[in-house]
């Protein structure tokens, strides 16, 4: 498999520890720099600190949601370059629709296929595959 | 001044007339028989007796005869003819109400009689002139409340249907029509259980009947006989003994469905996740004898991987279903926005409105009252206090947004008021219970430079688009309540009687020669009235082409009938249609015909009973008389508008009038029941075959 030329910096926002561990160990297989928080109140200072390439958002998270993370970082100039993945147990076409319309690049269904994840992780930061779930 | 022989006769007096016809038999049989003797003398005087004798005798004879045949001839056209015409001219005065028609020419010889008629009829005329004049005034007074009643009647939005004892329909309005199925347009007089299934009815009226209690009311559910629509019901008896009752009817096909659906998914979550959870608890309480075992492991992800599957699947099956789950009416967008901008307004806010003519499936109310919630936190908050509501079509659905200029809200900020409850008029009601019943979501967004908060709406359609309104019409006849029945047809009084008086219009007039049928009209007469409402009305496609010349008596063409159903669907339509009646026709033989050879295809056979106002002119008039329509409606003073002479419709409508203006001449010539009538055409085979062999 051939590592992305660039270490990558991704940021997994994400409460439930058994889906940071997975998405932990992607990520290391596919040569990322990636760190996580566990809660949305951390999230936002850890995304202006460290201007991640891709932040991973999970929407349902503790004290701040997912989506309001997302508007947080499409309101802020100095954020424009950072794509965001947003992540949903429930993935109602509503729920997509919303989260595109605060600024997510992509959308992705819990749960989801290791290499489903690996490819729209892919298209947003090499611009690799066909497209997103947009 | 009229001279001359006939007009010196007219001056005479009737008597003198009739002595004087009979004195010229008298004389000219004297002279005949004087002419055949002087003439037979004078071949006796030859010598040849027996020939003068016969000579005598034949010339005697046949001059007498010729006399008396002439003395036929015209007591018959000047008395006996004159007399019948008199007389139905008098029956059409006396009971078909039409005054002036007494024709004192028909009866010329017959002395004072015409004159001394004709004065009777006009006394008759100003007595019933006096009368409709008074009546008319107390008519008009309760016409115009009998319209408001109807009127208040039709726009009830529930089916209201009002039945006899004996289930016969006396009463629909128009959401009943569209309840009892639009394949089967209700009749009044009709067995309700032509329409609904009748176990839920009966054990309701019976339920009622035996409690005896004129308050009690009895709620039921009832299918449609198609089986297509259940409806909720509720029966109250009618005061009196006749036990007939009013039945309200809801379709609640909809919602037993979504009732249906929730349950069947909730029994479906149970089962499939039963099995797996049970699964997963036995396998891992052997994992902990044996941690290691890849065996184990194995079963253990292959569990939990079919439970999340399991999961996700029913997840999204209930996102797709909630939508269906809350009955949401179809809302006028304008009136919408009209509401929004008024609610909006009496909180102070300056809003404008656009959007496109669209219906949207939504509960108008809540949504107004969550918009105008939001914009008055948005103003709350600081924001703006100038907003732009714009409606738009979004794919099968539609979005709202409310857009100002200036700061987005954040979407916490939004979160937080859509938990908080929201006046829609019950409690514990917020903004997400709003956004759930509609199974959708609101967010903030900037659209063309401006902030607006997007509340999409799953289902609409553009206003266009809408479907056929609902007939509103009331349709009744209260004395049905009250109707006796007779055990047989031919022991049931004219009046009594249901029927259908029907028409066609074809390609020609030769079935036999492939001509078919192009129209079918026909009317329903309960009671002895047209029901206003029950018309049936078809174009009929007849599979060949149209000749010019039909065309110009019906002004029906190729290109008219191109979209119409055959004659085996139309054919089956106004079987249903006329199921139980008596057919009438006018020149029966003629249209049914063009049915009969059909009763294949359509699947059904016209056996009704059949009336033909050929023959019931003939019996009224006589056969010497024309009994073409046009000749029949203007005797009966009936006026067929040209633009509609010799279309279905117009000659069914010019048909049921002149019935109904026969109906009581019959009965006043002693013929009352349906036996009576078929007695009397049958005497006028000759004219036209009786066709209720």
């Amino acid at each position: 498999m051939e590592k992305p030329k660039l270490r990558h910096r991704v940021l997994i926002v994400e409460d439930e520890d058994n889906i940071a561990l997975a998405l932990d160990y992607v990520l290391t297989r596919e040569g990322y720099a990636h760190e996580r928080v566990a809660n949305g109140a951390d999230a936002m200072p850890r995304i202006r600190d460290s201007a991640p390439d891709l932040v991973l958002l999970d929407v349902m998270l503790p004290e701040v949601s997912g989506y309001e993370i997302c508007q947080t970082v499409r309101m802020d100039p100095a954020l424009k370059d950072v794509k965001i993945l947003m992540m949903t147990a429930r993935g109602s076409a509503m729920e997509r629709r919303k989260g595109l319309a605060l600024g997510a690049d992509g959308f992705i269904a819990k749960p989801f296929e290791l290499k489903e994840l690996r490819e729209e992780v892919r298209r947003l930061l090499d611009g690799d595959g066909a497209g997103g779930n947009a | 001044m009229a001279t001359g022989p006939g007009a010196m006769l007219n001056r005479l007096g009737l008597r003198l007339r009739v002595f004087l016809f009979f004195a010229a038999l008298a004389l000219g049989s004297l002279s005949a028989i004087a002419a055949g003797l002087w003439l037979g003398y004078g071949q006796a005087a030859d010598g040849d007796l027996l020939s003068g004798f016969v000579t005598a005798g034949l010339i005697g004879g046949f001059i007498t005869l010729g006399i008396a045949a002439w003395v036929w001839f015209l007591f018959d056209e000047h008395v006996a003819r004159a007399t019948e015409r008199l007389a139905a001219s008098l029956r059409a005065e006396a009971h078909a109400g039409l005054d002036g028609r007494t024709d004192t020419d028909l009866a010329r010889y017959l002395g004072d009689l015409a004159p001394a008629a004709r004065a009777i009829s006009g006394r008759l005329s100003e007595t019933r002139d006096a009368l409709a004049e008074a009546v008319q005034r107390e008519t008009t007074r309760l016409a115009e409340e009998k319209a408001r009643l109807e009127t208040l009647l039709s726009d009830v939005p529930v089916g209201v249907l009002l039945c006899s004892g004996d289930h016969q329909l006396v009463f629909y309005n128009g959401p009943a029509t569209e309840l009892l199925g639009a394949a089967q347009v209700p009749g009044l007089d009709r067995p309700i259980f032509d329409y609904l299934r009748d176990a839920p009815l009966r054990h309701a009226h019976e339920r009622l009947w035996s409690a005896g209690d004129a308050e009690a009311v009895s709620d039921l559910l009832v299918a449609t006989v198609a089986g297509a629509r259940m409806l909720s019901g509720r029966m109250r008896l009618l005061d009196g003994d006749g036990a007939g009752y009013v039945l309200t009817l809801r379709d609640v096909t909809d919602d037993l469905a979504a009732h249906a659906g929730r349950d069947r998914l909730l029994e479906e979550i149970f089962d499939k996740i039963r099995r797996p959870a049970a699964n997963l608890l036995t396998v891992i309480g052997v994992l902990d004898e044996a941690p290691d075992d890849p065996a184990l492991t194995g079963a253990l992800v292959g569990e939990v991987g079919q439970l999340a599957k399991t999961v996700t699947e029913l997840g999204q099956r209930y996102d797709q279903a909630r939508a269906g789950w809350w009955p949401l009416p179809m809302t006028r967008g304008a009136d919408l926005l009209d509401g929004l901008r008024a609610r909006m307004e009496a909180q102070g806010l300056q809003v404008t409105t656009e959007g496109d003519d669209l219906i949207l499936r939504c509960d108008g109310f809540e949504i107004v009252a969550l918009l105008a919630g939001l914009a008055e936190r948005v103003a709350g908050k600081g924001l703006t206090r100038d907003f732009n509501v714009r409606l738009a079509e979004d794919g099968a659905g539609a979005v709202i947004d409310i857009g100002w200029r200036g700061a987005a809200v954040p979407v916490g900020t939004l979160d937080g008021w859509l938990d908080a409850p929201f006046d829609v008029g019950a409690a514990d009601v917020t903004g997400k219970t709003v956004l759930a019943i509609h199974a959708t979501e609101c967010w903030p967004q900037m659209r063309d430079g401006m902030a607006i908060l997007r509340l999409p709406i799953r289902e609409a359609r553009r206003a266009a688009r809408r479907p056929q309104a609902v007939a509103r019409r009331v349709v009744y006849d209260f004395d049905l309540l009250f109707k006796a029945r007779a055990e047989g047809l031919a022991e049931t009084a004219l009046e009594d009687l249901t029927y259908v008086v029907f028409d066609t219009e074809t390609t020609g007039l030769l079935p036999s020669d492939g001509d078919e049928i192009v129209q079918i009209a026909g009317i329903r007469i309960v009671n002895g009235r047209k029901v206003q409402g029950e018309v049936f009305d078809t174009l009929v496609n007849p599979g060949r082409p149209i000749p010019p010349r039909s065309t110009d008596v019906h002004g029906i063409s190729d290109a008219m009938v191109a979209d119409a159903p055959p004659i085996e669907e139309a054919g089956r339509q106004f079987h249903k249609f006329a199921e139980g009646a008596v057919l009438i026709a006018h020149n029966a033989p003629f249209d049914m015909a063009f049915l009969r050879r059909h009763e294949a295809g359509i699947g059904k056979a016209f056996d009704n009973p059949i009336l033909d106002t050929v023959l019931l002119s003939a019996v009224v008039y006589g056969q010497g008389e024309s009994h073409s329509l046009d000749s029949l409606t203007a005797r009966l003073c009936i006026t067929i508008p040209e633009e509609v002479r010799h279309t279905a419709l117009g000659d069914t409508e010019a048909t049921a009038d002149a019935f109904l203006k026969l109906l009581p001449m019959l009965k006043g010539r002693g013929v009352r029941t349906f036996g009576d009538v078929l007695t009397e055409v049958r005497r006028h085979g000759r004219l036209l075959k009786d066709l209720n062999a």
